[in-house]
């Protein structure tokens, strides 16, 4: 039992902080909506447009895209019909009626997104990013963002090749993305939890919990329980008295 | 009460709230760090489908599929086992065509799903079993809607597949070391009911018991270890 608290004052000096952090961070991220912090409150759902698509013949978009097409949808895009052309290299999009292919630009990235935005606070401003950032790290890149004037700092990420929304960021998720940097100890990317350092720590850490639970067993004498088994103790002794 | 006395009381006593909580947290955190979670996703058992290019010429118009779906709210023309078929997302649901008969395919019978389950599978073993699920949706599927084909293989972990009867396509694969991922998430996010509200009151309590239990640690610390005293010079 005395190496069990030697090595929990040694294991708590050495990695203790790092569980201080794990559960400070546990704790903000328990203390922030997940739905705050996927975006989700801030998007519309994709609306349907109200008349069926009139679509150009295969043969025509065929003649369009060039390439040849592994995957073709054809699918309503903010107000129009589009075809969503997949090719071996990248994503074509055409506009299903007049067959004619287009571009998502700044101006078409920014109606898109604000047709798919909840709030209603002006457009900030819209850049192109092609870098990974935090924001984007999980997202198909080059992506318009497409950030409104509110007070979460929404912004909406536009795909360039498909035009599709892609999500949404608001202050909430930048907050969560630090405690979930910190908690998964991935400091330069916060994408990886299977790294060398972390699995080092847990395992240091589960062992810093395991000693802690085992020492608990030592750690209480019948005094500190005296106010919960004091009116039993006293109620058994005066029956021991009692009986002869 | 001295100081330490204090230190070392409060953290007794956080600690015997919250050490069997904080026991499961770090060994389930322990796991999800050690087993990789591309390993958690099964990436590894599911074969990247052919995607090859899809000859045009012949097949049905995206403008007839209106006649056989109304209310089309999008198609997609892809290839299924080496045949077009388009998939197509309409008024009354999700369905699946042939794409040069216009054959309705779905919903997909056993053979159906058996063959495009085995055309995905990456690893070598044979089906053991396809069940159709259309009530009591077990867990590991999470929020998807049934009807769903589960199909299960032979082989290392219990490998599952779960293919959509209206659209054949795999929309969960799971496999035991993804099972007792999710039974940890469980323990490590405390949402002892449906595993996937990381919002709960309970870990909001928790956590910060775990916060204050890690603190007075710290401040036990400053006690703990005892300084080497210089031997005093006689006077």
């Amino acid at each position: 039992m005395f190496l069990i608290r030697t090595l929990h004052k040694w294991f708590g000096l050495v990695l203790g902080l790092q569980l201080l952090i794990w559960a400070l961070s546990g704790a903000v991220m328990a203390l922030i909506d997940h739905h705050q912090v996927s975006g989700e409150h801030a998007l519309l759902p994709v609306a349907q447009l109200t008349s069926g698509p009139a679509p150009a013949p295969l043969a025509t978009v065929q003649a369009a895209v060039g390439a040849p097409i592994v995957k073709l949808e054809l699918k309503p895009l903010f107000d129009r019909w589009v075809y969503k052309a997949s090719t071996a290299d990248g994503v074509r999009l055409i506009d299903a009626e007049t067959a004619r292919p287009f571009e998502v630009d700044a101006a078409l990235a920014r109606t898109l997104a604000t047709g798919r935005y909840a709030g209603a606070a002006p457009v900030a401003r819209v850049d192109l990013v092609e870098a990974v950032t935090y924001e984007t790290r999980k997202m198909a890149r080059p992506v318009w963002r497409v950030a409104y004037a509110d007070d979460a700092h929404t912004a909406l990420f536009v795909s360039r090749a498909t035009g599709e929304v892609l999500g949404a960021k608001t202050d909430a998720s930048r907050l969560w993305d630090i405690a979930w940097m910190f908690h998964i100890m991935d400091y330069t990317a916060r994408e990886s939890f299977n790294h060398p350092l972390i699995v080092t720590v847990a395992s240091g850490v589960t062992w810093l919990a395991l000693s802690g639970l085992i020492l608990l067993f030592r750690s209480f004498r019948s005094s500190d329980v005296a106010w919960l088994t004091g009116p039993f103790d006293r109620w058994s002794g005066r029956r021991a008295r009692r009986e002869p | 009460m001295r100081l330490p006395a204090l230190a070392r009381t409060t953290h007794k006593w956080l600690g015997l709230i919250i050490a069997i909580q904080a026991v499961f947290w770090t060994v389930s955190g322990l796991y999800m760090a050690a087993v990789h979670i591309d390993i958690i996703h099964g990436d590894r058992l599911v074969r990247p489908a052919p995607a090859p290019a899809i000859a045009l010429a012949g097949l049905v118009e995206p403008g007839h599929l209106a006649h056989f779906a109304p209310g089309l709210k999008s198609a997609r023309l892809e290839t299924q086992l080496g045949r077009p078929v388009y998939v197509v997302d309409a008024a009354s649901g999700k369905a699946l065509f042939d794409a040069k008969t216009g054959q309705r395919l779905s919903p997909l019978d056993e053979a159906g799903a058996r063959a495009r389950a085995k055309a995905l599978f990456a690893e070598r073993g044979e089906i053991v079993g396809a069940d159709l699920l259309t009530n009591n949706p077990p867990t590991e599927i999470q929020t998807r809607p049934l009807p769903l084909w589960r199909v299960e293989f032979e082989g290392a972990w219990r490998p599952t597949f779960y293919i959509s009867p209206f659209t054949g396509e795999l929309v969960a694969r799971r496999h035991d070391l993804w099972r007792t991922y999710d039974f940890l998430w469980m323990f490590h996010i405390m949402d002892y009911e449906n595993r996937s509200d990381v919002n709960n009151v309970l870990i909001r309590i928790a956590t910060w018991m775990a916060f204050a239990g890690s603190l007075t640690g710290a401040w036990l610390l400053l006690y703990s270890f005892r300084r080497r005293r210089r031997p005093r010079k006689p006077a």
